[in-house]
């Protein structure tokens, strides 16, 4: 038995057997035939495509009951490898020009691929990620791999990767993935982020574990404290079983208060929203008040192409009706950092967090932004849609950002299709420079959620994915407190509403504190919902004052986390 | 040969799904099928049947186009295209 130690992101025991995820990399290198050899060559490529249609309606087939959307990316990959000009042209390089039969498809594809990401129009530009994904598959057919993906695990697994990407994750087979462990990451990695959304235990940032954990091999994962235990031995795995059935009891516990009203011990309304990230996951809707956050961004991950108006229209759609009249607020695109978009070629930057993404990628890449607001105000009519704007700095992208919008109705009235004129029209506050002036940003905007996890990383300067600065990286420290403040001031005094969306507001630890400082709406996973209620029900809004107050004199971190962990000695 | 043209008039051009749509019908007919955008002055006829060279011509919305076709369906083939386009690729 060998142990392993990682961040727990996500809380939960897990044993079973390790799946090694590693995604397929395909080179390949210019080689020709030998003389006479061509036609052997024609046959195998001609093969190839024959076995990457057969995968393709496989997975088709295995999509069409549960999610349309994505049989319809695998459609559009059929299509491409029966274009009949790719076909002509490789059958030209390889009987012709003696090309190795990957190598004809690779420079052929590729040659495709590099004109359609030419293409003046973004959404178009962005197919070019589908030809490279249909020459990936047929290349690896030809080398003779067998296809590897988390869409479709076949049976429970520890899922073990150095990294997840969001595209990885989107299309993350739930049932089959008992837990997952990488090499690199925190707490606020986008990884973590959906683990605990989706409640799978979770380690982050175990070094080695890609070499250290065989494929198939047995593991136990405490995603409590953060172990990894690779052959568990007798004793251990009797420790694990103990530790699960005491989670499983808090967990039980805590679900008592999941139905009730967010509550504090004096009666005092504090309203329980959940954060989305897909149209499929609002079935805890029933236990809460809004959607604090709905995150868009879902729509252009799973596939390998910008979702046009009418995708977008659909999804939005769903989510604002089986809402039922609860406001949701939908985020616009938020990408840039450590989440980009397969179906878009961005310029490397050496600060990404510092970058041109979100907002000001919108901005920057106008239909790309008109399209996502038109779909998201013909979806108004359905619903009760607060729209959100992410990565705001200034009053200056405030009224860019409303500008946006008011030309994305024009566009719509030229159509003569109707939206709701009365959405409402807000921001995230997560860069500093506008929380400090968030009196006057309550001027120019209907209400606001704080992203907790990006604004502490600007103030702190530290990089919430990097391992190396996670000490620095401090939520419970006087600073955000002082900060949060200062929002919910300046908003309650403007009349306005706002929220916390990011995980804090998740985080029982810090619940009494933040009503104490002025929050009344408090948005996270679902996963979260039950314990934050419970930790509400325990005190009285005098009593939250009080923590409030006395975190925002305490002088470290360390100072406040005692402080929260025993309010109110005996 | 046998040609005719028309106006395309899907909002976000010719894209994805009317695209795909085009493509696919083009692909029912066994004459060899071009389109053509009117407004570049030096354009080149593509190939209808391939859904990669239509996705690479980018034609937006507006455009004159031109549909021919070259075969023993050839005007069943055009006129059933420019049918298509007028009635707004599925997006109508």
């Amino acid at each position: 038995m060998r142990i392993f130690r990682g961040t727990p992101v996500s809380p939960g025991i897990a044993e079973g057997n390790v799946y090694l995820y590693q995604a397929f990399s395909c080179d390949v290198f210019e080689s020709y035939v030998p003389e006479g050899r061509e036609q052997e060559a024609f046959q195998a490529y001609q093969a190839a495509v024959h076995t990457a249609d057969a995968e393709l309606v496989a997975i088709i087939h295995s999509f069409a009951e549960t999610d349309a959307d994505k049989a319809k990316i695998f459609s559009a990959h059929r299509e491409i490898l029966d274009d009949e000009e790719i076909a002509d042209e490789i059958r030209t390089a390889i009987l012709d020009e003696s090309k190795s039969a990957d190598f004809a498809v690779d420079s052929v594809f590729t040659a495709f691929a590099t004109l359609l990401s030419k293409a003046g129009d973004a959404l178009i530009a962005a197919r070019a990620a589908d030809i490279r994904d249909v020459r990936n598959r047929v290349v690896r057919i030809l080398h003779g791999e067998a296809e590897k993906n988390l869409s479709r695990l076949g049976a429970p697994a520890i899922v073990v990767a150095h990294d997840l990407l969001p595209s990885d994750t989107a299309t993350l087979d739930k049932k089959n993935v008992l837990a997952i462990i990488t090499e690199v990451g925190g707490t606020t990695s986008h990884s973590a982020i959906l683990a605990r959304s989706y409640g799978i235990p979770a380690i982050l940032g175990v070094p080695e574990a890609t070499n250290a954990l065989p494929d198939g091999a047995y593991a136990a994962v405490d995603a409590i404290t953060g172990e990894v235990y690779l052959e568990p031995d007798e004793s251990s795995l009797q420790l694990l079983h103990q530790k699960r059935d005491a989670f499983a009891e808090d967990m039980q516990d805590a679900s008592r208060y999941l139905a009730a009203e967010g509550r504090l011990a004096d009666g005092t309304r504090i309203e329980i929203g959940l954060n989305i990230g897909s149209a499929n996951d609002a079935g805890a809707l029933r236990n809460c008040d809004f959607i604090g956050l709905f995150r868009t961004e879902f729509l252009y991950m799973q596939t390998d192409f910008l979702p046009d108006e009418e995708d977008q229209f659909e999804a939005y759609r769903r989510v604002l009706a089986d809402a039922a009249g609860k406001p949701v607020t939908l985020r616009t695109l938020d990408i840039g950092g450590d989440k980009t978009l397969p179906g878009l070629s961005m310029p490397h930057e050496e600060n990404p967090f510092l970058g041109n993404r979100a907002l000001r990628l919108c901005l920057t890449h106008r239909d790309l932004f008109y399209t996502q607001l038109r779909a998201a105000l013909r979806a108004s009519v359905y619903g009760n849609l607060w729209l959100m704007f992410p990565m705001v700095g200034t009053l200056d992208d405030i009224r860019a950002a409303k500008e946006a919008v008011g030309e994305a109705q024009r566009q719509l009235e030229s159509r003569g299709i109707p939206y709701d004129p009365k959405v409402r029209v807000g921001i995230m506050i997560e860069i500093p420079s506008i929380a400090i002036i968030a009196d006057r940003a309550a001027q120019e905007c209907d209400f606001a959620s704080v992203g907790t996890n990006d604004l502490c990383q600007y103030l702190h300067a530290a990089d919430r994915m990097n391992p190396q600065t996670e000490a620095y990286y401090q939520s419970f420290s006087p600073a955000m407190f002082r900060t949060l403040k200062l929002i919910f001031e300046a908003f309650a005094a403007a009349g306005k509403p706002v929220s916390v969306c990011g995980e804090l507001a998740g985080n029982p630890q810090a619940a009494p504190a933040l009503a104490g400082l002025g929050l009344r709406k408090f948005s996270m996973n679902a996963s979260a919902v039950a314990s934050v209620k419970r930790a509400l029900s325990h005190f009285t809004l005098e009593q939250c004052r009080t923590i409030a107050d006395q975190v925002c004199r305490q002088d470290t971190e360390a100072d406040v986390k005692a402080l929260l962990s025993n309010p109110f000695p005996i | 040969m046998f040609a005719k043209t028309t106006t395309l008039k899907n909002a976000s051009g010719l894209h994805a799904r009317p695209a795909s749509e085009f493509v696919a019908q083009a692909k029912l007919f066994e004459s060899r099928v071009c389109l053509r955008n009117l407004d570049k002055p030096d354009a080149a006829p593509i190939n209808a049947k391939s859904i990669v060279r239509v996705l690479a011509e980018g034609i937006p919305t507006g455009t004159k186009m031109e549909i021919s076709a070259e075969g023993a369906d050839e005007r069943e083939a055009v006129e059933k295209l420019i049918a298509l386009v007028e009635s707004g690729i599925g997006e109508g």
